[in-house]
């Protein structure tokens, strides 16, 4: 199908700010330049899924990860909104992808990142462990 | 996150307007819930529910019913804006209650229709008092009430969005300040109120209306808005009176006239030149529906006959058979309410249509508030369309010329400046 295309992730930044001074009529337009957008794409069979994100959420660290901070992350401008995976043949044909997004007109930003095509760490156990093994893991 | 009912429509199917409309009624609804100095949050909270909307029905699909959808999203958001706020912590709890709701299904509204429609009025009230600055009224109506952003309100009135900015918060001072409270008038209150709420409306619709200014879409925008408020006074048995029809009326005459008043260029026409197949029917019929359920009752205010005047001209089915003998009577009426030279001025037309041009000229002579109308473009306009009609070419040009250096908009200049090429003898 897709064989040689690769997978990215865009992460849609800027997260719940972009919108706060559209006005009810401006979002609405957006809403449909979103889903045309997004349609287009899912038309090509370019989209292998993404979902928006709620601002609230728990921040997890420390050792023993017992730290968790509490959201929300609204306030901050690299707030992820949402994320979309996506098929593509190269970096460049992502980006493309990525400037048809619609909240870019209004000062968000998309990150976009090239899925690894293997986890380093799966490629550093196989290299110790040899392939054989992993294959039972699900590799 | 899950969508809460299944999913349905497209987003494209949505009807045009939800959002602003749903704006409007979960602003005034909340802000009757958290208390009118709160009104700033209520705002807010309807805003971020908005967006939810946005982040999910592209990607799940519209629910099946999309009000009652940002309802609760709007509901959820508050509660937890009641819970997180300490100004809330003394009536957290009758807030909470109060927005609790049927619990019934996710496809029920939690507010009832009625209380909505009382709630939008209260905000109407609140936002026209005559306590608030008149020329707030307006702008404080777009933003609540119709969602106009704070870019979109100083867009149609060619003000600096900073200066949008103060006037709204001023305003809000104002309300609470003054402690203005939350209700639908009554008795003798009532009509005062509702005097200064159909006013503002109808300074919303003329700002709309008028060809003078700002962005045409955003002008067209905000008459249909005019209308939408009105047409909910119309309806609400506290404020349906002949007035309110009455108001409803002109607005829905002059408003059926609008797509045939540029050309496809962009250029004005003057009713003369106007397609009346481009009219709209639809529009003139309500019109006159609403114009016959203002003849009740005593009053006649200036929105009967201005409304009177707009139905004479949707009923000419072309210029040459304008009842103009009946306009002159509205304007001799109109003259009685309200002695701006405008009127007046507009009054002399009239008159020339009926009696020539020449007793036109006559009429503007005779107007005594003259003196304000020198720096008015359409003074001249008027004047030299007299003396064109009389084969004065070169007093007709005179008069284009002044009008010229008193208008810098695009669709005026290149109309006067056609009459002035029409002066030159060829």
């Amino acid at each position: 199908m897709n064989n040689e295309k690769q997978e990215y992730l865009l992460l849609f930044r800027g997260g719940n700010n972009w919108y706060k001074d559209l006005s009810p009529e401006e979002l609405q337009q957006v809403m449909g330049k979103i889903k045309t957008w997004f349609d287009g794409l899912a038309e090509k069979g370019l989209v292998k899924g993404g979902q928006p994100l709620v601002a609230e959420g728990r921040i997890v660290s420390g050792k023993d990860g017992r730290t968790i901070s509490d959201g929300p992350f609204a306030e901050s401008k690299e707030t992820i909104g949402g994320y979309t995976l996506i098929l593509a043949d190269n970096i460049d044909e992502a980006v493309k992808i990525a400037q048809g997004c619609p909240p870019l007109y209004f000062g968000g930003s998309v990150e976009v990142r090239p899925v690894a095509e293997e986890c380093p760490m799966m490629a550093h156990a196989r290299e110790v462990l040899g392939e054989k093994q992993l294959v039972g893991a699900g590799a | 996150m899950t969508t809460e009912a299944p999913p349905s429509g497209d987003v494209s199917q949505v009807v045009e307007h939800l959002f602003r409309h749903e704006s409007g009624k979960m602003v005034a609804t909340l802000t009757r819930i958290f208390g009118v100095e709160h009104l700033t949050l209520a705002e807010d909270v309807v805003q971020e529910a908005l967006a939810r909307a946005l982040q999910t029905w592209p990607f799940y699909g519209v629910p099946q019913n999309p009000s009652a959808w940002i309802m609760r999203a709007s509901r959820n958001l508050a509660l937890d804006v009641v819970r997180r706020e300490k100004v809330f912590r003394d009536k957290e709890d009758a807030i909470i209650h109060q927005m609790k709701g049927s619990g019934a299904g996710v496809e029920t509204p939690i507010f009832a229709a009625e209380e909505i429609a009382d709630d939008r009025l209260r905000m109407m009230f609140i936002c026209c008092h005559p306590l608030v600055p008149a020329e707030a009224r307006v702008a404080l109506t777009l933003k609540t009430l119709c969602g106009f952003s704070v870019k979109e309100i100083s867009r149609a009135f060619l003000t600096t969005e900073a200066a949008t900015a103060k006037q709204l918060t001023r305003a809000k001072q104002k309300i609470r300040e003054e402690r203005i409270p939350f209700e639908i008038p009554a008795g003798e209150d009532l009509t005062r109120r509702l005097d200064s709420v159909l006013q503002s409306l109808y300074l919303l619709f003329n700002e709309g209306y008028k060809a003078s200014s700002g962005d045409r879409l955003v002008r067209a925008d905000i008459c249909h808005e005019a209308i939408y408020l009105t047409q909910l006074l119309a309806e609400h048995p506290a404020t349906r009176q002949p007035r309110t029809h009455a108001l409803l009326a002109l607005m829905l005459l002059n408003s059926a006239r609008l797509p045939a008043r540029v050309d496809g260029e962009g250029n004005l026409l003057l009713l003369q030149d106007q397609d009346r197949t481009r009219w709209d029917r639809q529009l003139i019929t309500r019109g006159i529906l609403h114009l016959a359920q203002s003849a009740s009752g005593d009053e006649l205010t200036e929105y009967h006959v201005q409304a009177g005047i707009a139905a004479c001209h949707c009923a000419a089915p072309d210029y040459a058979s304008t009842d103009w003998a009946q306009i002159l009577s509205y304007y001799d009426r109109l003259a009685q309410f309200d002695d701006s030279p405008v009127v007046a001025l507009n009054r002399a037309v009239a008159v020339a249509n009926l009696r020539g041009p020449a007793a036109g000229i006559e009429a503007v002579s005779a107007i005594s508030t003259a003196a304000k109308l020198k720096d008015y473009h359409l003074y001249y306009a008027v004047l030299g369309e007299f003396e064109l009609r009389l084969d004065h070419p070169k007093a007709a040009a005179a008069h284009f010329q002044k009008a010229l250096e008193l208008t810098d908009l695009k669709s005026e200049r290149t109309f006067l400046e056609g009459k002035l090429k029409a002066c030159t003898p060829r």
